[in-house]
């Protein structure tokens, strides 16, 4: 069960510590518990703890305390200015102009999470354009973002 | 029975006068996940008018924004929820919330449970309950945009709660109500008195099953945004007297409750509730329960 999560935390060359132990999976749902949490769980749950991603056809969708738990480890990380960062949580791509920082991998095809000033995980995105280059225009492609609490409830 | 002049005059029977109020937006800052100071700061630095609530720790009244409180960012980190002011009260009324099994037996949309687990600082366990499938997903929304790790939510009626067999140090009872005219303009075309009285009874039902599974020292909140007195005075004497249970005194904002209602003579202790008419808040009642 594990492995799917880890398997996605890779692609951002990092590495986290879950317990799996207190791991659980409903339908295609991960959830992260605790043992207090552990010991009160009844089988036919809705959510419980942290819930940290679901997994349908092979694709791992992960939950934004996933991205938030990889964002405190070692990561490719992006830090994006305000504006960029308004842009980007209205489901933009990222322009280069728009980045202040690199931690980690720049090259293209890399997955990298995106925070803001203020070193809070916004979400994440592809890089399309080696970063180290010069270039303008989109060089992240935005792959998920936190307005998408607000998508969710338009739907 | 019904329309704004039947309802009005219960008011007035009860001690006010009728008034047409929109209740001032209002937030509550998450502390579990951030400095309440800072936020402010960053929320004031958008351009958006705050006043502190004087009656919560929390909360902040928006005077003024340009522009829509659940788009930005800050939100959406999860730093703040948009919650109005009397709704945020009840969780207040318990006393030490943290490291206990707490449930909240009509949970949905999911505004107090983040409450509950921010005033727990995410420790023990809040057992959220709902009988509606489509806003447990509104629900589950709010815990992971809020950062909530000590919630576990089921798809179940508050009246069946004891089929989870677990016994409870607090219970929020947030219970379906006939809600009111200042959060919901079409009111009174649409709210009979049948209605009080079946949500009464089902509010009684809920009741009961959570005095079930009441620890002995423990809690229960009992909150309506009716302005019915079947939904509140009547229910809550209701309590008293078949379940056993007494009301604890409390000193939140609001009027003292009335113990005499349409004539009827109520258990003095009905006077430790408190009842909110609608105005800068919404309209509310609330109360905290313990066993005799």
């Amino acid at each position: 069960m594990i492995n799917v999560i880890e398997d996605f935390v890779r692609r951002f060359n990092a590495e986290i510590r879950l317990d799996e132990t207190l791991l659980v999976k409903k339908g295609n749902s991960y959830f992260l518990l605790n043992d207090t949490l552990k010991r009160l769980v009844a089988k036919d749950f809705f959510y419980a703890g942290l819930y940290l991603g679901k997994s349908k056809k092979d694709r791992f969708f992960p939950s934004f305390n996933l991205l938030r738990i990889i964002a405190e480890s070692k990561a490719n990380k992006v830090v994006v200015d305000r504006k960029t960062e308004w842009l980007f949580i209205c489901g933009r791509d990222i322009f280069k102009r728009g980045i202040k920082k690199v931690v980690g991998s720049k090259n293209r095809g890399s997955y990298t999470l995106i925070l803001n000033m203020k070193s809070e995980c916004l979400g994440y995105g592809k890089i399309l354009h080696n970063l180290d280059k010069p270039g303008k225009g989109v060089v992240i492609k935005n792959i998920l973002d936190i307005g998408d609490f607000l998508r969710r409830e338009s739907k | 029975m019904f329309g704004k002049e039947f309802f009005a005059a219960r008011y007035a029977a009860l001690g006010w006068k009728y008034e047409d109020v929109t209740p001032e937006q209002a937030i509550r800052i998450n502390t579990m996940n951030c400095d309440e100071e800072k936020v402010v700061r960053r929320l004031e630095a958008l351009g958006i008018e705050l006043e502190k609530i004087p009656f919560l720790e929390h909360g902040y009244w928006v005077s003024h924004s340009n522009f829509s409180l659940g788009a930005t960012s800050e939100y959406l980190l999860g730093l703040y929820s948009i919650q109005e002011a009397a709704a945020q009260i009840p969780t207040t009324l318990f006393t030490e919330l943290k490291d206990k099994i707490v449930l909240d037996a009509c949970a949905a949309p999911g505004g107090k449970t983040v409450q509950l687990a921010d005033s727990m600082g995410n420790t023990g366990a809040v057992i959220a309950l709902d009988v509606k499938k489509q806003r447990l997903t509104a629900l589950t929304n709010h815990l992971e945009r809020c950062r909530v790790k000590n919630t576990i939510v089921y798809y179940l009626d508050a009246r069946q709660a004891s089929k989870l067999k677990l016994k409870f140090d607090r219970i929020l009872l947030d219970v379906p109500c006939s809600g009111n005219f200042s959060t919901d303009k079409d009111w009174f075309k649409k709210r009979t008195i049948k209605d009080v009285e079946r949500n009464a009874k089902l509010q009684r039902e809920i009741l009961a099953e959570a005095t079930k599974i009441l620890k002995d020292n423990g809690e229960i909140v009992y909150a309506t945004c009716s302005l019915e007195p079947e939904e509140n005075e009547l229910n809550v004497n209701w309590a008293i007297e078949n379940l056993n249970l007494k009301v604890a005194k409390t000193s939140c904002y609001g009027e003292r409750a009335a113990t005499e209602i349409f004539g009827k003579r109520l258990d003095g202790q009905i006077e430790n509730c408190r009842r909110i008419w609608p105005g800068k808040t919404q309209g509310f009642f609330v109360c905290k329960l313990v066993k005799s």
